[in-house]
């Protein structure tokens, strides 16, 4: 074994020994003066059963190294203390946004399978107990999400009207068009202004465009809502329509969900989540 | 002067107290006289809340569920911000409970709303697959007691000051007023409602004691 080649081992071992020999030549030292030592000096005359006491003055060093270390520690106690320079919420607070920070740049540009997989955890932690686990609505006690976001859905929202979610043009009238120009509406919105994917009814989306100057009014030519004023369909169909959604709150025919603005969730969350919720209804 | 703390030793047990207890005393007692102040924005409960409070309270549901959100990542980001001592200032007795077999609600009516309360008491399996929390049907017969809670809130503002009927705080009035103002938000929340037998108890002013749970759990926020 070549245990003596370790630096450490080697330095471990020259202090063992030097701390045996010291021992050794103190001690014996001591003991020796114990055995010939005759004790002299001054009695200080104060007596303890029996017991007395030489006058033995501190040295010099030591009794100003001591009132040095009560006069620091006066002035510790009434001054030097860190008095309301510490506090354990600023310190949780710091901690906090540090870590989102991390949090956010970690996840600046995630992947579909990312946003997936935490959209679905989001999902069954924060809108499960009203959405159902799987997004069904639970017996209509709230949106059933697998049908919503859908074609068929802008159909049904143009017949039956929307409100609830606080944009400044309040709501949507129910029944603006009839069930066919409803459809090639949504054929439109959804292959040519929003773009994402090819309509059940492409041969509708020509018809769809010119009718679409009914919804522009309130929602914008462009599909981006009027500066706010309106649901941006341009987003219909995709993560961000939700996240306004999420942003808005809605209180419908339904029932009430409330804004998720308590920074209960971040903003890539809120994608995420979309872009799970989008992927539930099955069309 | 030691000579005397050495004869005295109450003195002395005082004198060695506030030495070993000193970072303690000034950190903790100016900020604990400060934070237990009420926070700007808290307000007393309505008499309809306070009757929800005394249902919460008279079914220990404080024995299943905490009101306290401690500092963690973990718990904000789930039940919202964490909660601070100066918003349980009009809260007597606090419920912030020791235990969590429920999660925590004392920030609940950020994200619970009235439909979902009322479908989560009646049956909390309904819409939680494998809740164990129990069935309060019964909240929905029973009417609640304007009473004792106008009493309570009375109590506490002759004698605690309670600051109702100041500016920018909650009314309360007469009996008579405040019957009338609680008969009135009740009403926003039984709009929000679907039982049928509630709403109609409520047209023939009778108010159950669900309405005025539901209004206490919508006010935690
Ligand atoms: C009078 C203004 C107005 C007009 C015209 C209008 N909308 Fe809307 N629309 C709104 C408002 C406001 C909302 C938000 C409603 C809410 O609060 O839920 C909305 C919401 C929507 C939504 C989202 C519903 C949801 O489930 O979130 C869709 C889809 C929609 N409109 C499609 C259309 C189409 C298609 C047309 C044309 C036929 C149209 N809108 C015309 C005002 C309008
Ligand atoms: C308190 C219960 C509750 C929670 C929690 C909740 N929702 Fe909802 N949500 C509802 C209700 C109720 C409606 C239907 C509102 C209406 O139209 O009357 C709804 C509607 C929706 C809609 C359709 C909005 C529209 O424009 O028609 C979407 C999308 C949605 N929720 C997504 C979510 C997502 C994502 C989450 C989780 C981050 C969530 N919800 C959490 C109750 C809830
Ligand atoms: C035996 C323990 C127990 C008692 C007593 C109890 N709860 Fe619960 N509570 C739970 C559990 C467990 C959950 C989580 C599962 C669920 O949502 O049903 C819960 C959930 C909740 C929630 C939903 C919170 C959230 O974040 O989703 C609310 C609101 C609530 N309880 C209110 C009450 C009220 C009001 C009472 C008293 C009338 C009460 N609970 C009594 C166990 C209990």
């Amino acid at each position: 074994m070549n245990w003596l080649n370790d630096n450490v081992n080697l330095l471990t071992l020259i202090g063992a020994a030097a701390i045996v020999i010291l021992t050794v030549v103190i001690v014996g030292k001591y003991i020796k003066q114990m055995k010939t030592d005759k004790s002299t000096g001054e009695l200080s005359g104060n007596k303890w059963d029996g017991i007395e006491e030489y006058k033995n003055p501190l040295p010099m060093g030591w009794s100003l190294a001591f009132i040095g270390v009560i006069v620091w520690g006066l002035w510790y106690w009434l001054a030097g203390y860190p008095l309301g320079t510490f506090s354990q919420l600023g310190q949780y607070n710091e901690e906090v946004s540090n870590y989102t920070k991390r949090f956010e740049s970690k996840w600046a540009n995630p992947d579909k399978d990312t946003l997936m997989g935490m959209g679905e955890g989001v999902f069954l932690v924060k809108c499960a107990p009203c959405h159902g686990i799987t997004g069904d609505g639970m017996n209509g006690k709230a949106r059933d999400l697998t049908t919503w976001g859908t074609e068929d859905h802008i159909v049904d929202v143009v017949l039956k009207g929307s409100s609830g979610q606080g944009y400044p043009l309040g709501q949507m009238p129910a029944g603006m068009l009839d069930k066919a120009s409803a459809t090639a509406v949504a054929a439109y919105i959804v292959q040519d202004l929003a773009k994402t994917g090819k309509s059940k009814h492409p041969e509708l989306v020509e018809q769809g465009k010119a009718l679409y100057a009914t919804c522009g009014a309130c929602h914008g030519n462009d599909g981006k809502g009027n500066g706010g004023s309106a649901p941006a369909l341009a987003d219909y169909g995709k993560a961000q329509f939700i996240v306004d959604v999420l942003n808005h709150g809605k209180k419908g025919s339904i029932g009430n969900m409330l804004k998720f603005n308590d920074g209960r969730l971040t903003d890539i969350q809120k994608t995420a989540v979309g872009t799970y919720v989008n992927s539930l209804n099955k069309e | 002067m030691f000579h005397w703390l050495e004869k005295n030793p109450f003195f002395f047990a005082v004198g060695v107290f506030v030495v070993i207890a000193y970072a303690g005393i000034v950190t903790v007692v100016p900020d604990f006289m400060e934070s237990a102040r009420p926070l700007k924005g808290v307000k007393p409960y309505t008499t309809l809340q306070l009757a929800g409070r005394q249902i919460y309270i008279e079914n220990d549901c404080n024995a299943c569920h905490s009101q306290l959100i401690r500092p963690f990542k973990s718990e904000t980001d789930r039940y919202g911000k964490y909660s601070l001592s100066g918003e349980y200032a009009y809260d007597r007795p606090f419920l912030w409970g020791s235990r969590r077999i429920g999660p925590d609600l004392h920030r609940v009516g950020n994200y619970r709303t009235t439909d979902w309360n009322e479908n989560h008491m009646l049956d909390p399996e309904s819409v939680v697959p494998g809740s164990i929390m129990p069935k309060y049907g019964f909240m929905f017969d029973k009417s609640m007691d304007f009473d004792t809670a106008y009493a309570e809130a009375y109590t506490v503002k002759k004698v605690f000051n309670v600051p109702y009927d100041k500016p920018g705080m909650p009314k309360l009035g007469t009996y008579e007023e405040a019957k009338k103002a609680a008969i009135k938000e009740a009403g926003a929340i039984v709009a929000d409602m679907k039982d049928q037998a509630v709403k109609d108890a409520y047209k023939k002013g009778d108010i159950k004691e669900i309405v005025a749970i539901i209004a206490y759990l919508n006010s935690l926020k």
